[in-house]
């Protein structure tokens, strides 16, 4: 048989129809792939295993009542351990040979800053939870949404804790000596001057000195009537706290969330040093005076009843694992197609969104999520199955 | 502040001293500096805190338990990371290789030990404020240690054989001195000392995977700053960096103390390249 040159175009032309057809029927049968990419093992894992709980529980849930659309999801997960190397052949492995159809995670900054560009680059529908602020820009990542607060938004409500319900109007600002103690602690420092206090101290303290008395020392001679603290550093929060102890001060501790962390319980030398120090925590997950959660919470903590340990994990992981995969199953729904230019557009237009961490709001132009409102100080020391007690002065 | 900075400074100080020792103690029989010094001072912290708190035995039988682990890991740094470069010592691959076993040892206990700080034990609960426990048990650990090695090396036979093997290693193995199972028995001592170092100092260090570096970088001072093999000088030295170093934590706080801890550092052996009480090294012509 001769192959023409008529015939090689007719039956190309008619091989691209057959395939370019048979595209949707494919496309409307096949699961949906969310990557997962979770640092579930190495030094900060606590916060991946957390947020894996909820991501398998949605799955579960969405998948048991029929799927989205008739699709079912299926959750590729990569251990990327929490180093950015892993991150980024895992990312470019979901994009190029597993073809997911969005990425939920990295969970942790220096991740993050690795793997978003390429992300962006490939146009992939990505959601996160991490806080460093440069991570969101709408002109350079239109793929990527945040559905935790930023950095400016935990200080903003760690500045109006102390200065509206605290009303301590000299404060000291406390970081560690790594990039994310000095950058929080000068950006907290500006910011508490911008709106008229006084920062009478301010400190980056190396995590591991073993005496924290100078400091200390400093801070309440200089008339600090709040210690503000930007650390993940477990062992210099416990130590702060019991030298405040020491020195019969009662000053109160407000900051990162690391501050309630089961690690600074163990070390302070007494339970009583733990108390007066408040951390960063979420309305969502904060119970009330009343020792109750917000009903919607409520209703998910009874969901996860006997399905989820939460009793060595906190709430808003679980809740935001969740939101994530919610989210992109809502975005299929929607729109009835899984292609990643959709599940943006969509995501673009959600006002309000009723997560179970929060109530999410997305435009063309904002894509850091979550309510800065919801953003509330916890004490530290109330944990009780992942979640916290508010702060006093909350009403 | 004064007796803030006597009591912290003395008891971290004490620590440095320990560890300046262990130092000591390996480069004696083998002329090398094992970096692994700080951590089997990080191990002291971690085995105490496993033995006594996490296990629950008594605070003697857990001592006990530690110094045995730690005796036992230096032992395998001389095999492992000494012994094999022994005949090239001219060519410094010790600092390879015991760098190696010591980041060896730093990733396996964040793995199994875990990445943050865990408490150490109160052993005694004698004393509070300045007077507390943390503060005055480094110093007595750190006195007791030093008159237990003079005692070693001034009155028994092996701690003879120790400083004949320190001061003429040729001639010593010519007497007929097993120099071999000497320099396995000051490697098994200096991880007794070394790990003393860090439960004499875990209630203020915690037990902790990374005060490793920490403790190898300060301990270091020490024996620079009282001349290599010179324990004495090693203690001298090692108290005055801790008091040194606290009342910098004083006057200029946080991260700009250590700065003017490696600044005096600097100028110190520049001053006295041999250390303050080293002897000045002699050229036979």
């Amino acid at each position: 048989m001769t192959i023409t040159r008529r015939g090689l175009a007719l039956g190309s032309a008619g091989a691209a129809a057959a395939l370019g057809l048979a595209r949707p029927a494919l496309a409307q049968s096949e699961p949906i792939r969310i990557g997962w990419l979770a640092a579930m093992t190495g030094p900060s894992s606590a916060p991946a295993v957390g947020f894996n709980r909820g991501v398998l529980f949605a799955a579960e849930a969405i998948n048991a009542a029929g799927g989205v659309r008739g699709r079912r999801v299926e959750i590729i997960t990569r251990d990327t351990q929490g180093d950015p190397t892993k991150a980024v052949n895992a990312t470019q492995e979901m994009i190029s040979q597993l073809r997911v159809h969005a990425i939920w995670g990295p969970t942790n900054s220096g991740e993050s800053l690795a793997v978003t560009a390429i992300m962006a680059r490939a146009g992939m529908p990505n959601i996160h939870p991490c806080v460093v602020d440069s991570l969101i820009d709408v002109r350079r990542y239109p793929n990527a949404f945040r559905v935790a607060p930023s950095n400016t938004q935990w200080d903003d409500a760690v500045r109006g804790y102390c200065l509206q319900r605290v009303n301590a109007k000299k404060v000291a600002v406390v970081g560690d000596t790594t990039g994310y103690g000095v950058s929080a602690a000068n950006a907290s420092v500006a910011a508490f001057q911008r709106d008229g206090a006084e920062v009478v101290y301010k400190a980056n303290i190396d995590a591991t000195q073993p005496d924290m008395t100078p400091d200390m020392l400093r801070a309440r001679t200089a008339g600090a009537e709040a210690i503000v603290i930007w650390s993940v550093s477990t062992g210099m929060i416990a130590r702060m706290l019991n030298t405040r102890a020491h020195m019969g001060w009662d000053v109160p501790f407000v900051g990162h969330p690391a501050m309630s962390s089961g690690e600074v319980g163990t070390l302070v030398e007494r339970p009583q040093n733990w108390e007066k120090v408040y951390a960063i925590g979420y309305r969502s997950c904060s119970f009330d005076a009343s020792g109750n959660l917000p009903p919607r919470t409520a209703e998910l903590v009874g969901r996860l009843r006997g399905k989820v340990d939460l009793r060595d994990t906190l709430l808003w992981w679980v809740a935001s694992g969740i939101d994530a995969v919610d989210l992109i199953a809502k975005a299929v729904e929607a729109t009835g197609s899984s292609d990643k230019p959709a599940i943006i557009r969509h995501w673009n237009t959600l006002t309000k969104y009723p997560g179970y961490f929060g109530e999410y709001s997305f435009t063309a132009t904002e894509h850091n999520g979550y309510p800065t409102e919801d953003v509330v100080m916890s004490a530290a020391n109330s944990a009780r199955d992942g979640a916290f007690a508010l702060a006093p002065g909350y009403g | 502040m004064l007796a803030s900075i006597l009591a912290s400074g003395l008891a971290v100080g004490a620590v440095y001293a320990l560890i300046g020792i262990t130092y000591n103690t390996m480069f004696a029989t083998s002329r090398v500096m094992s970096f692994t010094a700080g951590q089997l001072g990080m191990l002291g912290g971690v085995f105490g805190s496993l033995f006594i708190l996490k296990l629950g035995l008594p605070s003697i039988l857990g001592l006990l338990l530690m110094l045995a682990a730690c005796a036992l890991i230096g032992v395998m740094t001389e095999i492992v990371a000494v012994r094999p470069v022994l005949k090239s010592l001219e060519q410094h691959l010790y600092v390879l290789t015991t760098l190696a076993v010591a980041l060896l040892i730093q990733q396996f206990t964040a793995i199994q030990w875990g990445t943050e700080p865990q408490p150490f034990p109160r052993l005694f609960a004698i004393g509070s404020g300045v007077w507390d426990e943390k503060y005055w048990l480094p110093v007595v650990i750190c006195a007791v240690t030093i008159i237990g090695l003079e005692y070693l090396y001034r009155r028994t036979l092996v701690g003879r054989a120790f400083v004949a093997i320190a001061e003429d290693n040729f001639a010593a193995r010519a007497l007929g001195l097993p120099e071999r199972n000497l320099r396995i028995a000051s490697y098994a001592l200096a991880g007794a000392i070394g790990g003393l170092a860090g439960f004499a100092g875990g209630q203020l260090l915690l037990a902790f995977f990374a005060n490793g570096p920490l403790l190898n970088f300060y301990g270091f001072i020490p024996v620079a700053l009282g001349g290599l093999g010179n324990n004495r000088g090693a203690v001298i030295g090692g108290l005055a960096l801790g008091l040194f170093q606290q009342a910098a934590n004083f006057w200029v706080g946080g991260i700009f103390s250590s700065v003017a801890v490696f600044t005096l550092f600097i100028i110190v052996l520049l001053a006295a390249p041999q250390g303050l009480f080293g002897a000045a090294a002699s050229r036979r012509v």
